[in-house]
């Protein structure tokens, strides 16, 4: 295999945290149980699950796209909506994966001592990260073809062209993302550092999101003029129309599609592979040599010393007896706080969602406002619904934060030494439900006080609704760390695969999603009184919170002295 | 005074055993050295000694405490350094510190003056209020170690110390070893540094590929083997008819 790709190899495999053979030292005639077989089953709906979502959303903004643009007879525009959002997307995506994979970890130091071609490493690393980006692309014009080939009936060559297309969109983006990159990370010393570069690409990846978001709200239903909504978004005079005629592969992908079998598509083709691979193949020649050097000393770090009075006044500042149980759960907070792939993916979920909730409700708002069916809901909002959308909303936030789903994978690397120490395993699992339970109630504070305000709630009501919150959350938060201590993630080389590429986050946060949106369901649907609302929001959660925290300490121990992590 | 008895661990997912049926026994005021190729099982039993793993069968006591029936009672009594010191690079070395002392109820006044003096015998003192994962392989390693004195445990486990430590913390490492061993408490390392092993240990330990293959002093191992080189020629020779008996 040449050194090419087996860098792609090597990279595909660390990024993505793909399994390796099976080692010939396992158990010999060992054969595959119902555990393991279960554990596939439940990954793989999960993933269904989780894309499936993605894909409702898509097909829903380009339905809604399609119906609108059609009422004007511009429904063709679809197509290079589909193809500057794909664009846009992988821009965005692809400069927060590419920024956040450009150092891997030590690994890459590594490489650097090695006899390869700055060339294959810079080439191996942008195939690496294209995948995603190629893999995103095609999903969300995919849904686009979809809803346009339902619709229209096009030549089948529209769909060879839109794949071709979603294949070759993202490649300009990502060689762009890089062409920014690099000389950024060759000419400043402060970006060269992994923790630096995790916060700017999640601050952007945030950015975006609300961005997103805020496109979204915009298509979606209920709509008083489709048309007239579609037309502002996607239509001949709007900033995405008008950045895909500026732009050419978006403009040559939508011309190919527009009329497939025609030979003028395949000169759109054909000139669109030429202007997707000057930009990677640019970026290959000129900047691969700046690149292989921006990776050297990255992630240098210098230590702070003290003077040698300074020392002595720190030490009897500074070092101070504490209570055990408090030190195991500072010790949580600073481990998850400091990290920030985990600060961004957790605990600032509490922050974040409100935002997005804001950006909904200030977009909808006239909408849902001007509603008739909505605006008899004031009463039932009045009569207790009130409470009840408060109470889930703040328990949505106080267990969305994925601390306890993913408190012992996160801890891996550190569960030998802490085995080792003097410290109760229920002791130091319960520090992590302290954890987990702390921003339980900031978040249901926060995820009641909005909801509050938005609906004018009153005393009584928000009262009501905290205790709905706290009860709820605690019980997902407790169920999220039995999840995580049951089936932890132990063995992986990014932190992130702790916690982003565990399958206890994605479980946890649908299932709450789930009971949440059913319970709202319900009340709604049956029109809770006081007493049945109280019992089914606030004692059963209380109840199955205590039994299990009840059980807890003692399955921890049983679970944590089998973990050889 | 640390005794294992009759030790057998075999990982998850693994056929071989990890070790196999280990008996050591270590007394007090002892440096014991625990020698043997990677591999062997050197770092397994370690790990089912401070009660990270759990044996399959056989018992590990601390001091008399099996640690099976009473964990929390014989690790009090056990200072740990791993051989993996890429821990918690997101405190600071104080921050570290103060866990360890709180975990281990060390009082203030007793913390502060087995910080101020060993973090100045490692070297470490003006680094204290630095984030670890700004330290060096070495400096995080004398930092470990002087965690693992804060609570001035009875039983100190050493699993490759001498690994990253400049020459002059290995001579206060050694330095410390002894004046322990002095003051009648027991000292267990591993280690591939074989010349430190030779001038340090009152006894050691071989294993190879899980099993003992020789507990004794120096001189007893010389007598065994009817040779008189170094620890180091002794220790191959050994393997090496381990192996050729194996084969």
């Amino acid at each position: 295999m040449s050194v090419f790709w087996s860098l792609v190899k090597l990279y595909v495999k660390s990024f993505y945290n793909l399994p390796g053979k099976k080692s010939p030292g396992t158990i010999a005639g060992s054969r595959p149980g119902l555990k393991p077989a279960l554990k596939a089953v439940g990954v793989g709906a999960l993933a269904i699950l989780a894309v499936g979502n993605f894909a409702y959303l898509f097909v829903m903004l380009n339905l809604n796209l399609y119906q609108g643009l059609s009422m004007i007879g511009l429904q063709g525009l679809l197509v290079l909506n589909a193809a500057v959002m794909a664009t846009m997307l992988t821009l965005v995506v692809g400069f927060m994966t590419a920024l956040s994979t450009y150092f891997l970890n030590d690994m890459e130091l590594q490489l650097l001592s090695m006899p390869i071609q700055p060339r294959a490493l810079f080439a191996a690393k942008f195939v690496a990260v294209y995948i995603s980006e190629a893999a995103f692309s095609l999903f969300f014009m995919t849904t686009a073809m979809v809803i346009f080939g339902l619709k229209e009936g096009p030549n089948p060559l529209f769909y060879l062209w839109g794949t071709l297309a979603a294949l070759l969109l993202p490649l300009p983006a990502l060689a762009a993302c890089y062409m920014i990159q690099i000389p950024l990370l060759s000419l400043s010393r402060f970006l060269k550092n992994k923790r630096t570069i995790m916060i700017i690409a999640g601050v952007l990846g945030l950015v975006f999101g609300l961005a997103f978001n805020l496109y979204f709200q915009k298509m979606m239903p209920p709509v008083a003029d489709p048309a007239a909504r579609a037309s502002a978004a996607a239509g001949p005079d709007s900033l995405v129309s008008r950045i895909g005629q500026a732009y050419p592969p978006a403009l040559l992908a939508w011309r190919a599609m527009s009329d497939p079998v025609s030979p003028g598509a395949l000169v759109a083709m054909l000139e669109l592979v030429a202007a997707c691979a000057i930009g990677p193949a640019l970026a290959a020649f000129f900047l691969s040599g700046a690149y292989a050097r921006s990776l050297v000393g990255f992630n240098e770090s210098h230590v702070r010393k003290l003077s040698r009075s300074g020392a002595g006044a720190f030490i009897a500042r500074r070092i101070r007896a504490g209570n055990p149980f408090l030190a195991l759960v500072k010790r949580e907070f600073d481990m998850m706080n400091r990290e920030p792939m985990y600060l961004l993916n957790g605990p600032f979920i509490i922050i974040l969602m409100p935002v997005i909730f804001g950006i909904m409700f200030v977009v909808q708002k006239d909408t849902l406002f001007s509603d008739p069916d909505l605006a008899g809901l004031r009463a039932l909002f009045d009569g207790g619904l009130g409470a009840v959308i408060a109470g889930l909303a703040g328990a949505f936030l106080g267990s969305g934060t994925s601390i306890a789903c993913t408190a012992v994978s996160r801890d891996a690397k550190a569960l030998p030494f802490m085995k080792s120490l003097p410290v109760k395993p229920s002791s130091y699992m319960m520090a992590k439900l302290g954890h987990a339970l702390a921003f339980g109630f900031f978040g249901s504070a926060i995820g009641v006080g909005l909801v509050a305000v938005a609906m004018r709630l009153g005393a009584g009501a928000v009262l009501s609704g905290g205790a709905v919150a706290l009860s709820l959350s605690s019980l997902f938060n407790m169920l999220g760390l039995w999840l995580d201590t049951a089936n932890p993630r132990l063995s992986w080389d990014n932190p992130i695969a702790a916690m982003k590429q565990n399958p206890n986050a994605v479980i946890a946060m649908l299932g709450a999603m789930a009971l949440l949106g059913g319970s709202g369901w319900l009340s709604f649907r049956f029109s809770l009184g006081p007493g049945a609302f109280a019992l089914w929001f606030g004692a059963v959660p209380a109840g199955a919170f205590a039994a299990l925290l009840a059980a807890y300490p003692r399955y921890a121990e049983k679970r944590v002295a089998v973990m050889e992590g | 005074m640390l005794e294992l008895s009759g030790i057998s661990k075999t990982y998850a997912k693994s056929a071989v055993k990890a070790v196999d049926d280990l008996s050591i026994t270590v007394k007090d005021g002892e440096i014991f050295g625990f020698l043997g190729p990677n591999g062997a099982g050197k770092t397994t039993t370690i790990k089912v000694l401070i009660g990270v793993l759990c044996a399959d069968s056989g018992t590990a006591r601390v001091d008399g405490i099996d640690i099976a029936a009473d964990p929390l009672g014989a690790k009090r009594r056990i200072g740990y350094v791993t051989d993996n010191p890429e821990l918690f690079a997101r405190l600071k070395a104080s921050e570290y510190l103060n866990f360890v002392g709180d975990i281990y109820g060390v009082d203030t006044a007793t913390r502060q003056a087995r910080v101020a003096e060993y973090a100045s015998l490692f070297d470490i003192k003006d680094a204290l209020g630095g984030s670890i994962g700004s330290f060096s392989h070495g400096m995080k390693q004398k930092l470990l170690v002087v965690a693992s004195l804060l609570p001035d445990p009875q039983n100190w486990v050493l699993d490759e110390p001498m690994v990253g430590l400049d020459p002059r913390a290995a001579f206060a490492l050694k330095e410390t070893m002894r004046s322990r061993a002095a003051a009648g408490k027991t000292v267990f390392f591993s280690t591939h540094v074989m010349e430190v092993a030779e001038k340090l240990c009152d006894r050691l330990s071989i294993i190879n590929k899980g099993r003992i293959v020789f507990t004794g002093t120096l001189e007893e191992l010389k007598e065994m083997q009817g040779a008189d080189g170094s620890l180091e020629s002794l220790f191959l020779e050994l393997v090496d008819e381990q192996a050729e008996a194996g084969a």
